[in-house]
């Protein structure tokens, strides 16, 4: 029987100094290029990548991906030096299996920040 | 368990910039951080900023890096640091100091932190290391050149220095040793970055951050206590006996 492909949820945190505005288009065009580049067509094509926020205000984003390319899109993120021009870092924080689960922990995280 | 960034080197003894690149540290949510002093610094220093409170929320560990010229000058500076109150690593270019380095029980860790270094390591060093239950440290900087070539190259290089040490069960940790504040990186970000690009397991790669590094400063500790013999020996004094 052929099990049935799983999404994992990933929520980052982007560290930047300037607050330059960055378009999610922009944004995934940079995570695809590096996808590209280090892994080629092997990978890309199981990735199923999916922006699902990106919020520049507190300065995080959750990308959506397949269960077996977790590890390719954590290495992306990590590999990412700059985007439209501005340097940051994007780490990733924590990995999810359902969006609710990654929303809660995405709120801990920002409330405790904000207290 | 959590994982360790074994590298961050401190080059002044400016507190505000140690602050700056701890609390870089702490927003990416590292837990456990070793401040690493160069040898050129002396010890009195090493012990400045250790006895600083630091005001950070991680766990923080020391380590001092010697920068040996030749063996004679390795065998006068390890005399001057074997009471050293941290970890101690050997970083050369030389491969002969290396390996004096490895044979040498005072010795922590022997540090790889270039291409030259990496492709020369043998299957000999590892062994020594083995022998000793010191540890080959690999630096992860170079990964994030912008210099497309030198990037692939060291990848190779890593490469074949991982499959090595792996067919010989060799004890090995990881370290980010990053410059520049926004090449700061998670090490468990860095452990995906090693099962992907360098052919080595998730959990392989997740050793190198955590359980090794554990075992390192196991040894550290180890190595200060006068009655700690051996891996499974330990003096007992008369008193602690009666008692």
């Amino acid at each position: 029987m052929v099990k049935r492909e799983r999404h994992r949820y990933i929520l980052f945190k982007l560290i930047r100094e300037e607050k330059i505005d960055i378009k999610p288009k922009a944004f995934l065009k940079e995570i695809w290029k590096t996808i590209w580049y280090y892994f080629g067509m092997k990978e890309a094509n199981k990735i199923g990548l999916w922006l699902i926020e990106l919020n520049l205000k507190e300065n995080y984003g959750i990308v959506r991906c397949s269960h077996l390319s977790k590890e390719f899109i954590i290495t992306a993120l990590t590999l990412i030096k700059e985007i439209s021009g501005e340097r940051m870092t994007l780490s990733p924080i924590k990995t999810s299996g359902t969006i609710k689960a990654i929303k809660k922990i995405q709120e801990e995280i920002f409330k405790k920040k904000i207290n | 368990m959590s994982y360790f960034e074994t590298r961050l080197k401190i080059k002044s003894n400016n507190n505000s910039e140690i602050e700056r690149k701890l609390s870089i540290y702490e927003e990416i949510g590292v837990k456990n951080i070793f401040l690493e002093f160069i040898e050129s610094d002396n010890l009195l220093n090493f012990k400045r900023i250790r006895d600083l409170n630091l005001n950070s929320k991680m766990k923080i560990y020391y380590r001092l890096t010697l920068l040996p010229k030749n063996i004679d000058d390795l065998r006068k500076k390890l005399k001057k640091y074997r009471n050293l109150d941290g970890i101690l690593a050997v970083e050369s270019n030389d491969k002969k100091i290396r390996a004096f380095a490895a044979k040498d029980s005072r010795v922590d860790l022997i540090s790889l932190s270039n291409i030259q270094m990496v492709k020369e390591l043998t299957y000999g060093l590892i062994s020594l290391t083995k022998g000793n239950n010191s540890f080959i440290e690999f630096s992860l900087s170079p990964i994030l050149k912008s210099n497309r070539f030198e990037q692939s190259k060291y990848l190779r290089a890593l490469y074949k220095a991982i499959q090595k040490i792996l067919k010989l069960k060799g004890n090995y940790i990881f370290c980010g040793n990053f410059d520049n504040i926004y090449d700061f990186r998670h090490p468990r970000a860095l452990a995906s970055v090693c099962h992907t690009l360098l052919g080595m397991s998730l959990n392989s790669a997740k050793k190198g951050f955590r359980e090794n590094v554990k075992l390192l400063l196991q040894r550290a500790r180890n190595r200060r206590d006068e009655l700690y013999f051996e891996s499974g020996v330990r003096f007992i004094r008369k008193e602690d006996d009666n008692g």
